[in-house]
């Protein structure tokens, strides 16, 4: 018995090593310092929660960039589900096309994102974009619009570099629906049942767990969103496309005022954690199982 | 009547779906070919020819030769690093009984909802001061452990499909628990290495924000950032710019390509569970 204790730690010791380092550490320095003035340079000295005052009440492009972030967890959660869920519920029927389409549409969500990003900054460049090209002839006049850094349309632009690619809601929803047992739809249709009726009145109650899965991940990409928003707009023009990643990021590595950062990286966390709750509680998720 | 209306609207999302996927893609693949005035002057015609000119430029103005190299090495080790280590912890935690078992499944299953932004300060700390910054260990290190959450999930839940009496069996013939992990589970548990590897590698192959953070000489970063590079610098040669950009993308296509199945059965059984 003791040798198989030996064997234990020995198997866990990388592992839990490997956590602490990334996560663990992490977390700790986070949470400790998110109460601390600290810049590049500075001595750490304890600040109290002025990280936190400061970020709620003297510093607007947070707030921008908090409000950003729910406007697009918001969007997130209802437009991305829709798309993901709709094209599962048509591919489900098994059509000759089911697996390009779903093999396709997976793309975006497997590439990196800096060039999801760069292909963005490309198709909506300007000069030789291709959305100004085809409107261009399509109008018969010049037609110009700097998508991403004209204030008016880089909200919706750096919008569209993703909310379209439900790839993932679609695969999850597809692989819930691949267990229902045929017998469902057959006592569906034996009761009269049109193949939309089945779908909105058997099939996405049964689909409840898998959509609130999906809705969590998709909210919850959205406190991650850092690198498109990089790639594409910076968070500009001026804070309108900036989100907390993004203003994380430039208030931790151009401003160097690691204090500050850090209480942005713990109202993150907060964040995420609330999300997670509230889905789970709409799709009351947390009673079943 | 109805009938024929909804017809056309499925075919026209559809049409919209896949176009939105897949435009974006070819037309960067095929401006990638074009010389720089053709660019500009037919958007969205085709290429005359395969004409590689854009992507011996793109060689010359970045080191993508580096890039790529630092990616696969990045990619490769970390991969392996992440799957030895997190199959190990993952095995002990489904087979054995011990202290601090509850514990690890906890703080391992959190480390899930962590955003990546929020750990961007600490862990550039953390690296600073261990001297790893800007090295590609540091990387390797950093990209098993962000990987782990899915690695562990994926490998607890197919070691728990593994009957036990497999096992029994071996220690009956004498084999000894690291023996039996090696000679026993690790070839049942292939399907599932090959599905958290993909994911793992991808991953690595993929990510921006940690190697931009993480790393700061030239040398030592990797594919993703070259994009950064091209766009602020040298944005002026848009050809040499589609072409980095097909780099970067082509190896995630191929691998999707190859690998969907264990892809999707990983995309799957980690997010359920998580």
């Amino acid at each position: 018995m003791r040798k198989k204790n030996k064997w234990i730690s020995i198997f866990l010791l990388p592992g839990v090593s490997i956590f602490i380092f990334v996560f663990m550490l992490s977390i700790l320095m986070l949470v400790g310092t998110s109460f601390a003035n600290w810049t590049i340079g500075s001595k750490i000295t304890f600040a109290g929660f002025s990280n936190y005052s400061t970020l709620f009440t003297e510093d607007p492009a947070f707030i921008k960039s908090m409000m950003n972030t729910g406007i697009w967890i918001a969007l997130q959660a209802t437009i991305h589900i829709a798309i993901g869920v709709l094209l599962a519920l048509l591919l489900a029927k098994q059509k000759w096309y089911t697996s390009f389409v779903r093999t396709a549409f997976f793309i975006p969500n497997i590439i990196s994102s800096a060039a999801l990003g760069m292909l963005f900054l490309s198709i909506l460049n300007p000069q030789f974009g291709l959305v100004n090209n085809v409107m261009t002839k399509l109008l018969g006049e010049p037609f110009v619009q700097n998508w991403f850094m004209d204030p008016k349309t880089s909200f919706f632009s750096v919008t569209m570099t993703w909310l379209p690619y439900a790839g993932l809601v679609t695969i999850l929803v597809m692989a819930e629906m691949a267990s229902i047992p045929k017998e469902v739809y057959e006592a569906a249709s034996i009761d009269g049942a049109t193949s939309m009726q089945t779908d909105l009145f058997v099939v996405l109650p049964m689909m409840k767990n898998i959509i609130g899965t999906a809705t969590i991940l998709a909210a919850t990409s959205m406190l991650q969103k850092l690198d498109i928003i990089m790639m594409t707009t910076g968070g500009g023009p001026g804070v309108r496309t900036m989100n907390m990643p993004m203003y994380l990021y430039r208030t931790a590595l151009t401003d160097n005022n690691y204090g500050l950062a850090n209480a942005q990286g713990v109202i993150l966390i907060f964040l995420g954690l609330l999300t997670l709750i509230t889905i789970r509680k709409i799709f009351k998720m947390d009673q079943e199982d | 009547m109805i009938n024929g209306v909804k017809k056309v609207a499925t075919f026209l999302f559809i049409f919209i779906i896949v176009a939105i996927s897949v435009v974006p893609f070819l037309w960067v693949l095929m401006a990638s070919f074009k010389g720089n005035g053709d660019i500009m002057s037919s958007v969205a015609g085709f290429p005359n020819g395969l004409r590689f000119s854009n992507y011996q430029t793109a060689f010359k103005l970045a080191p993508l030769v580096t890039f790529y190299k630092n990616s696969v090495i990045v990619s490769l080790l970390s991969t392996a690093l992440n799957l030895i280590v997190f199959s190990m912890a993952a095995y002990v935690v489904v087979r054995c009984r011990f202290r601090f078992k509850k514990p690890i499944i906890i703080a391992f299953s959190l480390a899930l909802i962590i955003p990546g932004a929020a750990l961007l300060q600490p862990l550039y700390n953390t690296l600073t001061r261990t001297h790893l910054y800007d090295t590609l260990t540091g990387l390797i290190i950093v990209y098993a452990g962000l990987g782990m959450p899915t690695t562990f999930y994926i490998m607890m839940s197919y070691f728990k499909t593994i009957p036990y009496t497999l096992e029994e069996a071996a220690y009956i013939d004498g084999a000894g628990f690291f023996r039996t992990f090696v000679q026993i589970i690790l070839p049942l548990a292939r399907p599932a290495f090959a599905t958290a590897g993909v994911l793992q590698f991808l991953f690595c192959w993929n990510e921006f924000q940690f190697a931009l953070t993480l790393t700061g000489d030239k040398m030592n970063r990797t594919l993703p950032i070259a994009l950064y590079y091209f766009k602020s610098s040298f944005a002026s040669d848009y050809g040499a710019m589609f072409a980095a950009t097909v780099l970067v993308t082509i190896p995630s296509i191929i691998i999707y390509m190859l690998m969907q199945k264990q892809i999707i059965s990983g995309l799957v059984s980690g997010s359920v569970k998580g």
